[in-house]
């Protein structure tokens, strides 16, 4: 954040706010940004989200963890950044649509032959 | 016989005009020690009533503001040894009404330093709390509530800070370096209606460490009263300009405004030729210019409120001279998710969040893959054959993180081409294991 981290306090990231604007978001939550969307009218913390975002997808835990902000506030922020575009958030893929756990230790087990 | 009546005529005539003499002699030592007695009598009334003067007026009026001196005396006194005297009463009750000020003025700064400085800690111990409740909790009710405690204890510590700078601590936190757009949210952070706030400009400066703090609570101050004095429906606007040889916080209300007499004792406050008092504040004390004008002076800023803004309200320039500024340090937004992220940013998805650096086991059982780069053989076509392959891959692991991320997207397809590759490759080998 540049600067200390207790100086900007959370209520004035999110402008008072403390609800996300959808409720779908958890520690998981992994986030993209969308190319190429203008970042001038955002706070520098929904800015340096889209900057995290930009090279790949991220968790939000992560996100909220290299911003210094909680969780809940990171969600906050999360939530108005899907609304405006400027970020996707993708839900993990549920374990029951992976490949069996047996299989991926057979893989596993190959490479460990193969090494 | 008749000259006996003559000679007593003569007499007579001269006697009377011995009398008469006389008479008029009298007569003018009369007038005279009349004149003289009413002068006396005036002067002693003038001193009687300059003596009243003195100690109804003069001495209360120097003991209240030690300021106002009214002009010395009635003309009938001037140059009196008199008149001496009452200056040099005046003069010895000055110094010891002074010399009583400045002890007591000593010993409550002396007093309020202890006691603020105790509820500074408190209010610092506090926040850390604060913080840590806030990242330990994930339920919107419960953020709420923790915001609230946030703010109230920011102003807390806001208020217990500007006394302890006005006794003639330091105002108490070192902080690193900060980009001076945190340092006006900072600010922004301390006040109680933080939401009419609006920082309009954002400029790539930083202020430097030692003076973060104290710019902080000067502008929080100035932002303070800019909100306070004008309608809660109102914005404060804030914006920041780069100047020739350092930069201005330049904050406007819509409020009140000040009159000409308000902004002269300001002023004064401000650049710090009036001395602050602590016994002196008024009730309730006031002492947001006060402590601008101590930290103004301390650290080497301008403030001033002089002009009004186009709202009609005030407008309070803070102007920070380069000394006091830096470049804002390049955030680290590229060199951080590389560094740290890298590790934890999963192609697949994943239970747990952390950076697992070695292979364990997920949540819902499955192996964790270990993070290799950058599985160059498998985006060969001729080499995604067999499961074997990525073994290849492993050993080159050793190809930097740092590029990795860089990719363009006809690399994360081939990427991705060579995993879908490998997985089916590892699917013909054993038919069985196939869901």
């Amino acid at each position: 954040m540049g600067g200390d981290r207790g100086l900007v306090r959370p209520y004035v990231v999110t402008n008072g706010r403390f609800e996300p604007t959808r409720n779908t978001f958890d520690l998981v939550t992994l986030v993209t940004a969308v190319p190429d969307r203008p970042v001038r009218t955002l706070s520098p913390e929904q800015r340096r989200m889209v900057d995290l975002c930009t090279h790949g997808a991220l968790s939000l835990a992560e996100v909220a963890a290299h911003l210094g902000l909680p969780l809940s506030v990171a969600k906050v922020l999360l939530g108005d950044l899907v609304d405006s575009g400027h970020l996707l958030t993708r839900a993990p893929i549920p374990a029951a649509q992976l490949p069996t756990s047996q299989l991926l230790q057979e893989v596993l087990d190959g490479l460990r032959a193969r090494l | 016989m008749s000259q006996i009546p003559q000679a007593v005529t003569w007499c007579l005539a001269a006697g009377l005009l011995v009398a008469l003499v006389l008479l008029v002699a009298q007569w003018r030592a009369a007038r005279a020690r009349e004149r003289s007695l009413a002068g006396l009598r005036d002067q002693l009334l003038a001193r009687d009533e300059e003596a009243h003067r003195l100690a109804t007026v003069r001495l209360p009026a120097l003991a209240h503001s030690a300021v106002s001196h009214p002009p010395v005396t009635d003309p009938l006194l001037t140059g009196t040894r008199y008149a001496a005297d009452l200056a040099s009463v005046v003069e010895q009750f000055a110094g010891a009404v002074e010399r009583a000020e400045t002890r007591a003025d000593q010993s409550a700064k002396a007093a309020l330093k202890g006691a603020v400085r105790a509820l500074q800690g408190l209010a610092n111990e506090q926040q850390v709390a604060i913080s840590e409740m806030q990242e330990r909790h994930d339920q919107p009710a419960v953020l709420r509530d923790l915001l609230e405690i946030d703010h109230a204890n920011s102003q807390f510590g806001r208020r217990a800070q500007a006394i302890a700078v006005l006794c003639g601590s330091w105002p108490g936190r070192q902080r690193t370096s900060s980009a001076l757009t945190d340092v006006v949210r900072g600010a922004k952070s301390r006040i109680r209606d933080y939401k009419r706030v609006e920082l309009r400009t954002v400029v790539e400066l930083a202020v430097v460490s030692r003076a973060v703090e104290p710019v902080v609570l000067a502008v929080a101050e100035l932002l303070d009263n800019a909100a306070r004095h004008s309608q809660p429906n109102t914005t404060v606007e804030v914006n920041l300009q780069p100047a020739h040889n350092g930069a201005c916080v330049v904050i406007d209300d819509a409020g009140v405004g000040m009159d000409p007499r308000e902004i002269e004792l300001a002023g004064q406050l401000l650049t710090g030729q009036r001395s602050v008092d602590v016994t002196r504040l008024g009730d309730p004390p006031q002492f947001g210019f006060a402590v601008i004008g101590v930290l103004a002076a301390r650290y080497g800023f301008g403030v001033s409120v002089d002009t009004r803004s186009p709202y009609g309200g005030v407008r309070a320039v803070v102007f920070l001279p380069t000394a006091l500024l830096t470049q804002v340090e390049q955030p680290p937004v590229v060199a951080l998710p590389v560094a740290a992220a890298a590790p934890a940013r999963h192609t697949e998805p994943a239970r747990h969040p952390e950076p697992a650096p070695f292979e364990g086991r997920t949540q819902g059982g499955l192996p964790r893959r270990r993070r290799r780069e950058p599985l160059a053989s498998l985006t060969e076509p001729t080499a995604g054959t067999a499961p074997g392959t990525p073994a290849a891959g492993a050993t080159e692991a050793a190809a930097g993180t740092a590029d990795a991320w860089e990719r363009d997207a006809a690399d994360t397809a081939r990427r991705l081409g060579a995993f879908a590759r490998g997985t089916r490759a590892g699917r013909e080998a054993d038919p069985t294991d196939t869901p």
